[in-house]
């Protein structure tokens, strides 16, 4: 993983051109397999297909015949990657180099961990692909041989932008490597699907690993990688926008305390939602802690009061309590809303706020592995006039001390 | 890696009885078959049932757990609960299609090294003769 | 003791009225029971609630089939710290009522003071048909069914298999199975609390005898239904290849056990760092086997979770619902569990002075899993 200011237009890249003979898994596939036996990676951690045939799941794979089912194209996500990786690493890196086929968002969420102590990157090959979205699990469990044809369809046509994809892929303006972004940290090496030449797909190389890892398998920087570039430039900016429309649209919704508890007047408090979310690493969590639990008489009297108590209580508390403790380092991958058993629009609540209180303080989770969490840092009085009116006196009077 | 089946036995030993028992057997001078991994537990009554499934699942060829003759139990009572849970994991397992088999309940007190040394005996041979747990070489546990 | 009474009343109406009574005479401060909480588009946002003035009783539909949580669980969670001190009355479903028992006796929650209402339960609905059915429509059919003392169609696969739909030990039952609901209503006075409570509820009750045949004759459908689906699952799961299909699709939500209401460890064992692994098991793990799932131990959560609460599963169903990737949960744990209960003859929450079976022993028994 690499950081640095890449974002520039006249960025000069270079990519190895691989076949799509046999599709975009395909040629993925037979680089990793290359990697294994030439020990330049000792495991790979990737989705595969479980045996029953209908999910996928994350393996870390050491024996490369196991390879056959692995998909790193998975149209699912059951498990997000992030935190596959952080079951690995959280006790320090193993006594192997690993590399991870992620999605941008898992690396994204990986970053995080990493920041929150929960992950080692030491260790780790991050690499990671243009990313069609996923199809939702609801979805996909109603078919999944059709499910698995349907998402075979759309990586081949190049289409991006589905209808069928989770309801935050649809709107995800990061769906590839952050070359559009300002000082962002950078896979180790990118499969590039979108604007290549004809049945090829392009590695490109971002660090000094990733570079020694195609060149030691024999893959030749021969490509010019602008095509992609503008065409993951389009396709992001288009999206931006879509996002942009479909958070105008939910803010009408949801926001204010009449709309807000509607969102969520389904909840059953399974916490599911907080179980898959690739940040909320706590053991415990803190809403299922001892520290909400009162006295039966307590609970009395809070019915008293308004005539009815919704029980189990605080059930809003837990999902705005969440909001802030991890909203973030939301990176908006939608695995909550796919773990919701009532179909709550979780995830598209979570992006929308999170996209927000990021802006407040011009962070983005997993944007880069050096910048600091917000919350840990703070500039005295030069920041938030909206909520600090001295701040504010300062800042308008120009006064700098 | 050698082809020949060599199983592996955790056992989760009670330090009063069964665990002395070994010592005794050790001191001796019995012979036995190496292919037991020994775990001192104070009583066998401490052998979560969750220990066992764990062992099964990351690949011990069979499990098992020794603990002084009922009555006997240094805690007055402690292996009359073992005995029971082990009854619900064998009933767990079977119910689930997994082998029961692979999961013992061994009483030993401190003075049978005899006693020690031909069960661990008996039970490496019945083993081998079931061959290696098929979990051993599953990918999704 | 055990009193059947009848009056000319609908069994719903009659509920809410005595709800209203209990609230007004003073006989209860509250009321937990299933109601709408939050107003929204859908016609019934039901969750359960306690309910402490009237007016906030008329949104309560205390019979209606759902269960979004185990309300025994809920009842667990308000009385954890210590017993309430003023009386409230609990609506609870038999099921709900044997899982509160089964948290009693782990000293997950306290009896004091609760007036436990019941009722014999027709099953309910699974969350996919209150989410994307046409509720309306099953909700006539679902009581239609109840009526005849059938099985109706729509409810959770452990509910159609499921033969302890009669209280045990609730104070008063309303008996909803094979009666006229909207002109008579029975129940059940099952303890003097429920007697004593009863006095002064202004209604004419007349005692009556029930017909042990109704009861007889569901338990029998029932059974079949369960003997069927045991079957079908039997071969579904048995042996390792089969568990790793079934749960291969696992996304470790754990939501199968915070909703238990068995499961009330604060920290789950496999959610600690007991179970995870430290980098050089994985290292191990992979070389024995070529590759690992992770994050790693699915088949241990749910074997070992097996082994934690089978005991005292009461087959309510709730981890199937919640399950994201349709899992079977309720139906494995179900006949698991009940082979467990079989072995020691335990019916998990009949009884709240019997005791867990692994919390005693026979000192002769069992003698047949020891070596000789």
């Amino acid at each position: 993983m690499v950081s640095g200011n890449k974002s520039s237009d006249s960025i000069d890249l270079k990519g190895a051109p691989l076949s799509l003979a046999e599709g975009a898994r395909g040629a993925l596939l037979s680089f990793l397999r290359e990697t294994l036996d030439n020990g330049l990676l000792d495991a790979l951690l990737i989705p595969m297909k479980v045996p029953a045939g209908d999910s996928y799941a994350w393996v870390l794979v050491k024996d490369k015949s196991l390879l056959e089912d692995a998909n790193p194209f998975a149209p699912i996500m059951p498990v997000q990657g992030a935190r596959a990786l952080s079951s690995i690493t959280k006790h320090g890196a193993p006594d192997l180099r690993i590399g991870a086929v992620l999605r941008p968002c898992e690396q994204r969420a990986a970053i995080e961990l990493c920041k929150l102590k929960q992950l080692d990157m030491e260790k780790v090959v991050f690499i990671t692909l243009d990313c069609p979205g996923v199809i939702p699990l609801k979805d996909w469990f109603s078919d999944p041989e059709k499910g698995e044809t349907q998402f075979q369809q759309l990586l081949e046509k190049g289409d991006f932008l589905s209808p069928q994809m989770r309801p935050v892929c649809q709107i995800c303006d990061k769906m590839s490597a952050p070359i559009d972004v300002d000082n962002a940290t950078f896979p180790d090496i990118h499969f590039a699907l979108l604007g290549v030449p004809e049945n090829k797909g392009l590695l490109i190389p971002f660090s000094d690993i990733g570079n020694e890892l195609l060149e030691k398998t024999g893959q030749a920087l021969s490509s010019d990688t602008q095509t992609w570039q503008s065409k993951v430039k389009e396709i992001n900016a288009q999206k931006c926008g879509k996002r942009k429309t479909a958070h105008e649209k939910l803010d009408k919704e949801i926001s204010g305390p009449e709309k807000f508890p509607k969102a969520f007047a389904f909840c059953i408090n399974c916490h599911n939602c907080m179980r898959v979310c690739p940040v909320c690493y706590c053991q415990k969590c803190y809403f299922d802690s001892e520290m909400l639990k009162h006295s039966a008489d307590t609970y009395l009297e809070r019915s008293m009061k308004k005539g009815s108590l919704w029980f189990k209580p605080d059930s809003l508390l837990f999902q705005i309590g969440r909001l802030s403790h991890m909203s973030l380092s939301c990176v908006s991958c939608g695995t909550c809303q796919d773990a919701c058993p009532m179909d709550i629009i979780v995830g598209q609540v979570f992006a929308f706020s999170s996209d927000q209180t990021q802006q407040a303080f011009e962070y983005a989770a997993g944007r880069n592995l050096d910048e600091t969490l917000p919350m840990r840092i703070y500039q005295e009085d030069k920041e938030l006039p909206e909520v600090c009116s001295m701040c504010k006196d300062v800042l308008e009077s120009g006064e700098d001390q | 890696m050698s082809d020949t089946f060599e199983p592996r036995i955790v056992g989760f030993f009670c330090k009063w009885c069964t665990y002395a028992g070994a010592d005794l057997a050790g001191t001796s001078r019995l012979q036995y078959p190496p292919n037991v991994l020994p775990i001192r537990v104070m009583c066998s009554s401490r052998v979560d049932p969750v220990f066992l499934i764990t062992a099964y699942l990351r690949g011990a060829d069979a499990v098992l757990i020794g603990g002084c003759h009922p009555g006997d139990c240094h805690y007055i009572e402690g292996n009359y609960y073992t005995r029971r849970r082990m009854a619900m994991m064998k009933t767990i397992f079977e119910s689930l299609g997994l082998e029961p088999e692979r999961l013992r309940l061994s009483w030993i007190s401190a003075s049978e090294g005899p006693r020690f040394a031909s069960v661990i005996t008996e039970y490496t041979e019945n083993t081998r003769k079931k061959g290696p747990n098929p979990v051993k070489s599953k990918v999704f546990i | 003791m055990s009193k059947i009474l009848k009056t000319n009343k609908g069994a719903e109406k009659c509920l809410q009225d005595f709800l209203k009574h209990l609230l007004e005479s003073g006989k209860a401060k509250a009321v937990m029971a299933l109601s709408k909480t939050v107003a929204t588009d859908q016609d019934y946002t039901l969750n359960y609630s306690l309910i402490s003035s009237t007016e906030e009783l008329d949104n309560a539909l205390p019979f209606f089939p759902l269960m979004p949580a185990n309300a025994g669980k809920l009842v667990s969670y308000l009385t954890l710290k210590g017993p309430i001190s003023a009386p409230i009355a609990v609506v609870l479903k038999p099921c709900e009522l044997r899982a509160f028992v089964e948290l009693v006796k782990r000293e997950q929650g306290h009896l004091d003071n609760l007036l436990i209402i019941s009722h014999s339960c027709g099953g309910v609905l699974t969350f996919d048909s209150y989410l994307n059915g046409n509720l309306d429509q099953d909700i006539k059919a679902y009581w239609g069914a109840v009526r005849k003392n059938q099985i109706p169609d729509k409810v959770r696969p452990t509910c159609k298999a499921c033969i302890h739909f009669e209280p045990y030990t609730a104070d008063i039952s309303f008996d909803l199975i094979g009666q006229d609901l909207d002109q008579t209503c029975q129940i059940t006075v099952m303890t003097d609390k429920g007697e004593s409570i009863l006095d002064g509820f202004d209604v004419k009750w007349t005692e009556t005898k029930a017909d042990p045949k109704t009861a007889q004759d569901l338990k029998a459908l029932r059974q079949k239904a369960k003997d069927g689906l045991f079957e079908s699952i039997n071969a579904d799961i048995y042996g390792i290849d089969n568990l790793i299909d079934v749960f291969g699709r696992c996304i470790g939500c754990h939501g199968c056990s915070n909703t238990c209401p068995i499961c009330y460890c604060i920290l789950c064992d496999f959610e600690s760092k007991d179970h995870e692994f430290e980098p050089n098991i994985f290292e191990a793990e992979i070389i024995k086997r070529g590759g690992l799932r992770v994050p790693p131990n699915t088949l241990l959560f749910h074997i070992g979770r097996l082994s934690h609460m089978g005991i005292s599963c009461v087959s309510c169903g709730l981890c199937s619902d919640v399950c994201p990737v349709e899992i079977p949960v309720s139906t494995i744990f179900s006949k698991v569990g009940e082979a467990i209960q079989d072995l020691f003859k335990y019916i998990p929450g009949k009884d709240l002075e019997e005791k867990i079976p692994l919390t005693k022993f026979e000192k002769q028994e069992f003698e047949e899993i020891e070596d000789k």
